[in-house]
C-alpha cells in the first residue's frame, strides 16, 4: 500500500466533486462571492484557504482529545484566528508587498465557514493525517469553483483574464470588440456571482443525477 | 435623527445579505422552511445586538491606540489593535455558544432543526462582519452600536424570511430538476440582489459634503431603479402572501 | 469525549492556558516584528508620496514605486521641503510625513483648526509639486492616498490605497488607468473656488480629454468606493486651500 489508500483517496477526490464544498455542503459562500470579480484574487484566496484548511485542521485533529467540548467553538475560532494573525504579522514584516495584496483577504478566511464546518465535521473524530488531506481536498473543491467564477467573471465581465486584454482592447475597439461585441459590466456585480455559481450547480447536477435534491 | 437614518441605512441599503453578501452560508442553508428561517433570523438579532455593543466597549477602552488611557498617562502608547480579530471572534463565539445553551434548553425542536448551523453561526460573517463594519465606519457612541447590531440583524432576518417564504412557494413550481433546492435559490438570491441595489439610490452618501453631489448624480438612472423596484415589490408582495397563507 | 474533558475545572484551566499561550504568542509576534513592520510603513509612504509627485518605475499600464532600497534617498532629494500646517500656522518639520492622517482626523473630530495638516514640497525637473494625504472610508474599510499639485491646485499625480475594497472593483483606485485619469484636473472652478474632482458614473468623457470639468470617469460596479474617493479629495484638499492663497499672494 502506497502512501495514500484507496479511503485517503477518497478524501481528496469527493470535495472536488460530489461533495464540494460550496455547491453541496454550502460552506463559504461569501468569500466565493466577494472576492471573483477578478481570476488572480479567486487563486489568492484559494491557495490561502487551502494553508489554513489544511494547517489548522491538523492542529485541530492533534488537540481534539484535549478540547473541552463545551468551549470547542471558542478553541478553534483561537485557533485559526492566531493561525491567520502571526501569517499576516510575519508577511507584513518580511514580505511587504505580499501581504498587501493578501491583508484584504485575512478577514474573510477566518470567518470563511468552509474552515471551522471542516473542523467541526472533521478534524474533531479523526487523526492529524487523513484530516490533512480532508483539509486539502475541501480547499481544492473550494478553489476550483472560485477559479471558474473568477474565470467567467472576469472574462466576460471585464474582458480581461488575470489583467490580460484577451479580447481585445475595449477603447481601442481591437479584437472582438472591433465586430461590436460589449463587456457585460454586470459580470462584476456581486449578484451575478450568485448566478454563475446556481449555473454551476445546474451543470453539475444535470451529469450526476444522484445530487438532484427533492 | 442620527438614529433613525442608521437604522434604515442598515436595514435596506446596506442590508447584510444583499449588499455585502455576508452570512450567506447559513443563509442558504437554513432557508427551506419559513420557520426555521424565523428561528435563526431571531438568534442573529439576537447575537448581533449584544456582540456589537460590547465590542464596541471593547475597541474604545482596550483596542484602539490610546484606548487604554483610562489605566492611566503610561498606558497610552499601548495600540492592541492587532488583536482586535481574536478578541472580537472570541466574544462572539462566547455568546454564540451561550445562545446554544439556551436555546438548547428552552427549545430542543428549534435546536434539533438548526443543526449544525447554530455553532456555525459564530462564523456566520454577518456576525463578525457587524463588529468589523462598527469598527471600521467608527461609530461613535454606544447607542450607535447597540442601534447598528439590530438594524444588520433586522436586514438579515428580513432577507432570510423572504428567501425562506419564496422557497416553500416555489416548490408549487415546474423547476428544472437539476436546478431543484439549491441552484434556484442561488439564482433567486441574486435576482432579489439585483431588487435591492434598487435601495442604494436612497443612499444619501456618508459624507455630509458628498451629500449634494451624490444626489444629482443618482437621477442620471431613474429608468432603472423604477423597473428594479416594481420587481422589488412583486417579491416582496410574493413573501407577504405566504406569510398571510401560513 | 472522556468525562475528563467535560468537567468545569477542566473546561476553565483549559480555557485559562489557552488564553495565556496564544496571547503571549501574539503578544511576542506582535512586538518582535513590530519595528520591521513599522520600518515597511515607514518606507511605503516614502513610496507613495515619491510615486504621486512622478517618481517612479512605472511600467507601461501598471503602477511600480521606486525599489524601497532607493527610496530614501530618492526622498530626500526630491522632497525640498516638509511643512504641518495648523490653524494657519506654518512650521516646517522634517518628520511631517510620519503624522498620521487618521489619527489627526479621528482626534480633531470635525474640527479642521485643531488638525495639523501634512504638506511635503518638491523639486523635480524645476518644477515645484506640493504633495497632500488624504483619508476616507470606502465601501469596507479605510481608502487613502497622496495628491500632488502645483500651485494653482491642479493635479500632477495621484496615489491612491485601500485596506479592503472589492478586487476587481473598489479595488482598482489603485490600477493606474483610474489614477492617472486625475493628472491635468482643476480643483478649482473657473472663479478659482474648491471644487474637488469628483469621481462621476457617465460623465461622457470616457477618455478624459476634458481637464477643467472637475470630473474623471468613474470605475464600473465600484460606486461606493468612487463616492469615497471623491469625498476623501473634497474634505482633505479643501483644508489646504488658504495655504495655496497664501502662496499666491505673496
Amino acid at each position: 500500500m502506497g502512501l495514500l489508500s484507496k479511503k485517503d483517496t477518497k478524501l481528496i477526490s469527493d470535495p472536488l466533486a460530489d461533495n464540494n464544498p460550496i455547491t453541496i455542503q454550502v460552506l463559504g459562500i461569501c468569500s466565493a462571492l466577494a472576492i471573483t470579480a477578478e481570476l488572480e484574487a479567486s487563486i489568492v484566496m484559494s491557495v490561502s484557504v487551502l494553508f489554513v484548511l489544511g494547517v489548522g485542521n491538523v492542529v485541530i485533529s492533534l488537540m481534539r482529545n484535549i478540547i473541552p467540548s463545551k468551549i470547542r467553538i471558542i478553541v478553534q475560532l483561537v485557533v485559526v484566528a492566531t493561525l491567520v494573525i502571526i501569517v499576516d504579522l510575519v508577511l507584513k514584516a518580511f514580505a511587504y508587498e505580499l501581504s498587501k495584496t493578501l491583508s484584504v483577504f485575512v478577514g474573510l478566511i477566518i470567518t470563511n465557514c468552509i474552515i471551522m464546518g471542516r473542523f467541526e465535521a472533521f478534524a474533531l473524530g479523526n487523526g492529524p493525517w487523513r484530516s490533512f488531506l480532508d483539509g486539502i481536498g475541501n480547499a481544492a473543491g473550494y478553489g476550483v469553483i472560485l477559479i471558474i467564477v473568477g474565470f467567467f467573471r472576469e472574462l466576460l465581465g471585464s474582458g480581461t483574464l488575470l489583467g490580460m486584454k484577451v479580447l481585445g482592447d475595449p477603447i481601442e475597439k481591437s479584437g472582438l470588440y472591433a465586430i461590436g461585441y460589449e463587456n457585460n459590466g454586470f459580470m462584476l456585480l456581486s449578484p451575478m456571482a450568485l448566478i454563475v455559481v446556481g449555473i454551476i450547480i445546474w451543470v453539475q447536477r444535470n451529469k450526476n443525477k444522484a445530487l438532484i435534491e427533492d | 435623527m442620527e438614529h433613525i437614518e442608521l437604522f434604515f441605512k442598515s436595514i435596506f441599503i446596506d442590508n447584510m445579505v444583499f449588499a455585502t453578501f455576508l452570512g450567506m452560508c447559513s443563509y442558504l442553508a437554513v432557508s427551506k422552511k419559513v420557520s426555521t428561517a424565523v428561528g435563526l433570523g431571531a438568534a442573529v438579532i439576537f447575537v448581533l445586538a449584544i456582540t456589537v455593543p460590547l465590542n464596541w466597549l471593547l475597541d474604545q477602552y482596550i483596542l484602539q491606540p490610546g484606548a487604554l488611557a483610562w489605566l492611566g498617562e503610561e498606558f497610552v502608547a499601548y495600540d492592541l489593535s492587532f488583536l482586535s480579530f481574536i478578541m472580537f471572534i472570541a466574544t462572539i463565539a462566547t455568546m454564540v455558544q451561550l445562545v446554544e445553551i439556551v436555546v438548547e434548553k428552552f427549545s430542543p425542536a428549534l435546536y434539533n432543526s438548526l443543526g449544525i448551523f447554530l455553532p456555525l453561526i459564530a462564523v456566520n460573517c454577518a456576525i463578525l462582519g457587524g463588529s468589523l463594519f462598527m469598527q471600521s465606519r467608527e461609530i461613535p457612541t454606544l447607542g450607535l452600536a447597540l442601534n447598528y447590531g439590530v438594524a444588520s440583524g433586522i436586514g438579515w432576518f428580513l432577507a432570510i424570511l423572504a428567501i425562506a417564504a419564496i422557497r416553500e412557494k416555489i416548490r408549487y413550481s415546474n423547476v428544472p430538476p437539476a436546478l431543484r433546492g439549491l441552484g434556484i435559490t442561488f439564482i433567486i438570491t441574486g435576482l432579489m440582489a439585483i431588487g435591492f441595489m434598487s435601495f442604494g439610490g436612497m443612499l444619501t452618501g456618508g459624507d455630509d459634503e458628498g451629500k449634494t453631489e451624490t444626489t444629482t448624480e443618482m437621477v442620471e438612472e431613474p429608468v432603472d431603479n423604477k423597473a428594479l423596484d416594481t420587481k422589488e415589490i412583486t417579491e416582496k408582495e410574493l413573501a407577504n402572501n405566504t406569510k398571510v397563507e401560513e | 469525549m472522556s468525562n475528563k474533558t467535560d468537567s468545569n475545572v477542566y473546561t476553565i484551566l483549559f480555557a485559562i492556558g489557552m488564553v495565556i499561550l496564544v496571547g503571549s504568542l501574539l503578544a511576542f509576534a506582535a512586538s518582535s516584528l513590530e519595528p520591521a513592520i513599522s520600518e515597511n510603513k515607514r518606507l511605503e509612504k516614502q513610496q507613495n508620496i515619491l510615486y504621486a509627485m512622478g517618481v517612479n518605475d512605472n511600467e507601461e499600464g501598471s503602477a511600480v514605486f521606486i525599489s524601497t532600497d532607493k527610496a530614501p534617498q530618492a526622498f530626500a532629494e526630491y522632497i525640498t521641503k516638509q511643512v504641518v500646517i495648523q490653524n494657519g500656522q506654518v512650521t516646517e518639520d522634517d518628520e511631517a510625513y510620519l503624522i498620521d492622517v487618521k489619527k489627526e482626523k479621528s482626534s480633531a473630530k470635525g474640527d479642521a483648526s485643531k488638525r495639523r495638516l501634512p504638506l511635503f514640497i518638491g523639486e523635480k525637473d524645476g518644477k515645484t509639486y506640493y504633495v497632500a494625504p488624504i483619508y476616507g472610508k470606502g465601501l469596507w474599510d479605510a481608502i487613502w492616498g497622496y495628491v500632488s499639485m502645483d500651485e494653482n491646485m491642479v493635479i500632477q499625480g495621484a496615489y491612491f490605497d485601500h485596506k479592503g475594497e472589492t478586487p476587481g472593483l473598489g479595488a482598482n483606485i489603485k490600477q493606474r488607468y483610474f489614477m492617472d485619469d486625475f493628472i491635468g484636473e482643476h480643483l478649482l472652478d473657473e472663479s478659482g473656488d474648491f471644487k474637488g474632482v469628483t469621481v462621476a458614473k457617465g460623465n461622457a468623457d470616457p477618455l478624459n480629454n476634458d481637464k477643467i470639468d472637475n470630473e474623471v470617469d468613474a470605475i464600473a460596479g465600484a460606486t461606493i468606493t468612487g463616492d469615497g474617493v471623491t469625498a476623501m479629495i473634497k474634505s482633505d484638499l479643501k483644508l489646504y486651500v488658504p495655504y495655496f492663497k497664501n502662496l499666491k499672494n505673496n
